[in-house]
């Protein structure tokens, strides 16, 4: 690596950051506006769409809607710099404790089962590459299709039913306990939402892995590599293994927000009030500071993981740290 | 009223929403998405004593672990509670279980008056002065319930209400009273303006009247305020206690609201949203000598969550849950509920005290309204509302058909004696449907859209505003969240097929739909909304105006005559009977409104089955959601 490396590295990331914010600011705005074309608005959704014009008057005093749109942007947009997201008239609670009690719940559940998931597609999607048509591809091909049509509120209830109802080894709902702790030692609880929301993940990655390792088993540098007589193992090990997990690492990233959400259903089922629930519950009450101050972290998420893809795909991968350096 | 889809009293937030202006739209309308409240009152359950209750002994002590309606937890404890929050679930979850109205509603199955769990003996008149003669209650803190308590809330009102208190109602309580004194430290006195049944000012007045204790009268945690003698000082009480109300996680050791009356008091709160009640030491009332000792809310995100941990029990456990419509058994002919699915556990249907309607919008700027002002089609339109389907269908044979603007369940003697009979008195007939609307001047055309060809003001033409061409076309947004609701409205609009009537229906939010009711716009505003047909999913529920008078939904510029219906006669009616405490004055209003159907009749379904364990004993439910488990016990 030349000595001016470094530097174009962090111009890039510097570039890559400043894009980041403006998604950021673009998002906001759009958020912003739509709430405010909703039926009533802001001051109807607080009374529950009820309220006399005395009553409508005084939530608007109260909440500060009377002034200009563009003014309470501003001034949200103030606040949020400052660390506070606002205030949630609809719960009756802080923005952040709201996101502070969904949060850990939402992340324990997502990274665990993305975890989980990585773990087993990849080697599924390997062997599938490995032993292409055979018995075991189509078997674990078939597995995977079943997986991905499946959706999670089926697959969760037959869980349920079976392993909660009837047997009685794991619990109905997830864990109840406060805090990531007291999520994560919860291992009867935490079973089933994890085993619900990781079968459709894992049939998404195992796809991309086998896909990715076919191309890689045909590819030039692989033929090169066993000609020189590179054993199996190694040739998987350096060259097969990491350039199959590309897809993973840049899925994995951009995945980051449709997983916290996409949990929304698994979270329902099993009793978690995390993101995804919270954040369904703010559109249906038109609880406007909550979903903006989720739908910003969870934008942030969505372009902190796409940081995290680039710089993960350009590590795997040095062909891509070049041509974009 | 509150809301009902979020809870049962408005009927949206049931989740949900009421008013004469007051109780707007929040605190009464009714709504029926995903739980209703789980509201079980024992009134006067006597099960308690030491003798065997169904032939098992009572047991002292216990805890119940208690499931909250879906998506549903207590977030404001205040109980002057403002309309933001004016819901069953902070009303009858959590305020009334620590701090008790002046007059409780609901004894047994009756949404009425419950003497024993009163704080004050039913109220005597004399003309226009009311006298109101306190019990001996006690606060935890050592201090009586006075009359001071009384006037504390009442002067709150009078303050900051029309703002500030969510069942406000303009030129109503306390704007209809002249005068209110403590005559005593267990008296007090009003003087009413104006002539009001005596029944109707205590159903529907009184009724919202919960004592504040003194030690709440201060406008700082040191400054010490005079609400209950000096109006002026009252803005600034209201708001350091809406200031204490803000956070759940600070209340169990909050020193204000650990100040309560009631039998229970708020021992924890957990960032889940489940609250534990323990029985309160210092409680001044009557309990049963046997009764639980401690209450647990715990919340749930959705009804088959609920349901999943109902199920497998375990660490877990529920004690008192709900069963979702959807998984319920039909009930033989005759039952009020089918065979229990739940092993372990008992099932009792619960409704709550109300009406199930769609409002027309008589006042729409959409030309469509000119339609709907005509008594014909609206005939012809509730001939075409299946009900015996809807509840045999996608409500399981759970729910109790509708007759009219006076609510059927349960009989009251305020239901006129020819609504009693229960049955539809407009039952499916799309026969006569296509026979009157073609009567009145309309081409049906069952596969597209009937059209008006006798245009004009005649008896057999389409009626005044109705022009040639016009079409039975109209948009029906309605609520998602309930699934019986979303069948309700799909059969609806095939029914109306039938006859050319196409109506658009428009899945939305509670909060959608109801953002496009009053109060800014109707009658009484001169600002005509444009929808014609809206259903929030439940209707409206009389609390905490108990009485069902038409004054707050029919009467011509009531904030909660959503669809701004007016009659001279009907309004005449009304206001003859809220003078007159005879049922006769009811029963005329009722009579006379029944068949000009200012509004389209839907079933009252239930706000919950509730699954009760086995071994517990919870009483008869209360219609007005009101909950008492301090009067429950379990048995051996």
């Amino acid at each position: 690596m030349s000595a001016g490396r470094p530097r174009q590295v962090i111009a890039f990331l510097f570039r890559r950051l400043l894009q980041a914010l403006a998604v950021l600011l673009l998002v906001t705005l759009l958020v912003f506006g739509f709430l405010w074309l909703l039926p009533g608005g802001p001051q109807q959704a607080i009374l529950g769409g009820g309220g006399s014009a005395a009553q409508l008057a005084a939530v608007r005093h109260d909440y500060g809607l009377g002034s200009p749109a563009v003014v309470q942007y501003l001034s949200w947009l103030r606040q949020v710099l400052h660390g506070n997201l606002g205030y949630s008239y609809v719960e009756n609670a802080s923005v952040g404790s709201l996101l502070a009690a969904s949060l850990p719940r939402t992340v324990a559940l997502t990274v665990i089962a993305t975890a989980l998931a990585v773990a087993i597609a990849i080697p599924a999607g390997l062997v599938q590459a490995l032993r292409q048509d055979s018995a075991a591809d189509r078997v674990l091909r078939g597995l995977a299709y079943v997986g991905y049509a499946m959706p999670p509120f089926f697959l969760g209830s037959v869980l349920v039913l079976e392993f909660a109802v009837r047997l009685h080894w794991f619990g109905a709902e997830g864990p109840q306990a406060p805090g990531i702790a007291g999520v994560l030692t919860d291992w009867r609880d935490l079973t089933l939402p994890v085993l619900t929301l990781t079968a459709a993940i894992v049939a998404v990655f195992s796809r991309y892995v086998r896909s990715a390792a076919l191309g890689v088993l045909a590819s030039d540098h692989v033929r090169t590599a066993r000609a020189t007589g590179a054993g199996h193992a190694r040739v998987l090990r350096k060259h097969v293994l990491r350039n199959s997990v590309t897809p993973v690492i840049t899925l994995g990233g951009l995945a980051i927000p449709r997983i916290l959400g996409g949990a929304l259903v698994v979270e329902s089922l099993f009793n978690v009030e995390g993101i995804g629930w919270r954040l369904w519950q703010a559109a249906q009450k038109h609880d406007f500071p909550v979903l903006l101050g989720f739908i910003l972290v969870l934008a942030s998420g969505a372009v902190l993981g796409s940081l995290l893809a680039d710089v993960g795909y350009a590590i795997a991968d040095p062909r891509v740290r070049l041509n974009r350096s | 009223m509150r809301r009902g889809l979020q809870r049962g009293r408005t009927a949206v937030d049931s989740r949900t929403p009421r008013p004469r202006d007051r109780r707007g739209l929040s605190g009464r309308l009714a709504a029926a998405c995903g739980g209703l409240a789980l509201l079980l009152a024992a009134g006067g359950c006597g099960g308690g004593g030491s003798t065997s209750a169904g032939g098992r002994t009572p047991i002292a002590g216990g805890v119940v672990t208690y499931a909250l309606p879906a998506n549903t937890v207590p977030n404001y404890i205040f109980p002057f509670t403002s309309i933001a929050y004016f819901s069953v679930v902070n009303t009858d979850n959590l305020q009334y279980l620590l701090y008790r109205p002046l007059y409780w509603f609901g004894d047994g199955r009756s949404p009425f008056m419950n003497n024993a769990l009163s704080l004050a003996y039913p109220p005597r008149y004399n003309g226009q002065v009311v006298t109101i003669n306190l019990k001996h209650y006690r606060w935890s803190n050592g201090s009586p319930v006075t009359a001071d308590d009384v006037l504390f809330w009442v002067r709150m009102m009078q303050a900051v209400g029309q703002a500030d208190w969510g069942g406000w109602v303009p030129h109503e309580f306390p704007a209809n009273i002249s005068s209110v004194r403590a005559v005593s430290q267990t008296q007090v006195r009003m003087v009413i303006k104006g002539k009001y049944s005596h029944s109707w000012f205590t159903d529907n007045e009184l009724s919202q009247i919960t004592p504040m204790p003194q030690a709440w009268d201060y406008s700082s945690a040191t400054t010490k305020s005079d609400c209950t003698h000096v109006i002026s000082d009252c803005a600034a009480v209201y708001n350091y206690l809406n200031s204490k109300s803000l956070n759940p996680a600070s209340w169990p050791a909050s020193p204000i609201w650990s100040v309560v009356d009631g039998p229970w008091r708020l021992a924890s709160y957990s960032s889940q949203g489940a609250f534990t009640f323990r029985l309160n030491p210092s409680y001044s009332g009557t309990l049963p000598k046997n009764h639980i000792s401690v209450f647990t809310e715990v919340p749930f995100t959705s009804e088959e969550a609920e349901y999943n941990v109902l199920q497998a029990g375990g660490a877990n456990q529920l004690d008192v849950g709900y069963l979702p419509t959807v998984d319920a058994p039909v009930p033989p002919p005759g039952a009020a509920v089918g065979q229990n699915p739940v092993s372990g556990y008992q099932l009792q249907a619960l409704y709550f005290w109300g009406i199930s309607y769609i409002p027309y919008n008589f006042a729409s700027t959409d030309p469509q309204a000119a339609i709907l002002r005509q008594l014909y089609f609206r005939q012809a339109f509730q001939d075409l509302v299946n009900q015996a389907e809807i509840i045999q269908g996608p409500l399981h044979g759970y729910g109790k058909v509708s007759t009219g603007p006076v609510g059927d369940y349960p009989v009251t003697p305020f239901l006129a004696p020819k609504a009693r009979s229960g049955s539809d008195p407009f039952p499916y007939n799309p026969v006569e449907a296509r026979s009157l609307l073609q009567l009145h001047g309309w081409q049906i055309n069952p596969s597209g859209v009937s059209t008006c060809i006798r245009p004009g003001p005649g008896p057999t033409q389409c009626g005044p505003g109705v022009k040639s061409g016009a079409r039975l076309a109209f948009t029906l947004p309605y609520a998602t969240g309930a699934a019986w609701v979303e069948a309700a409205v799909l059969q609806l609009k095939s029914n109306a097929s039938l006859v050319g009537i196409d109506i658009t229906v428009i899945p939305q939010s509670f909060n959608q739909v109801t953002g496009q009711l009053a109060p800014t716009c109707g009658l009484a505003h001169n600002k005509p909304c444009p929808w014609e047909l809206l259903d929030w999913g439940g209707g409206w529920t009389y609390v905490p105006d108990y009485l069902p008078t038409g004054e707050e939904l029919f009467l011509t510029g009531a904030a909660s005559n959503v669809g701004a219906y007016t009659n001279g006669m009907n309004d005449k009616l009304i206001k003859a009977s809220l003078r007159n405490s005879s049922p006769q004055a009811m029963w005329a209003w009722e009579n006379y409104l029944r068949p000009r159907l200012p509004i389209v009749m839907q079933p009252l379904a239930p706000s919950a089955l509730v699954e009760s364990i086995n071994n517990l004993r919870i009483g008869v439910q209360s219609p007005t959601l009101a909950l008492t488990p301090e009067d429950w016990y379990y048995v051996k």
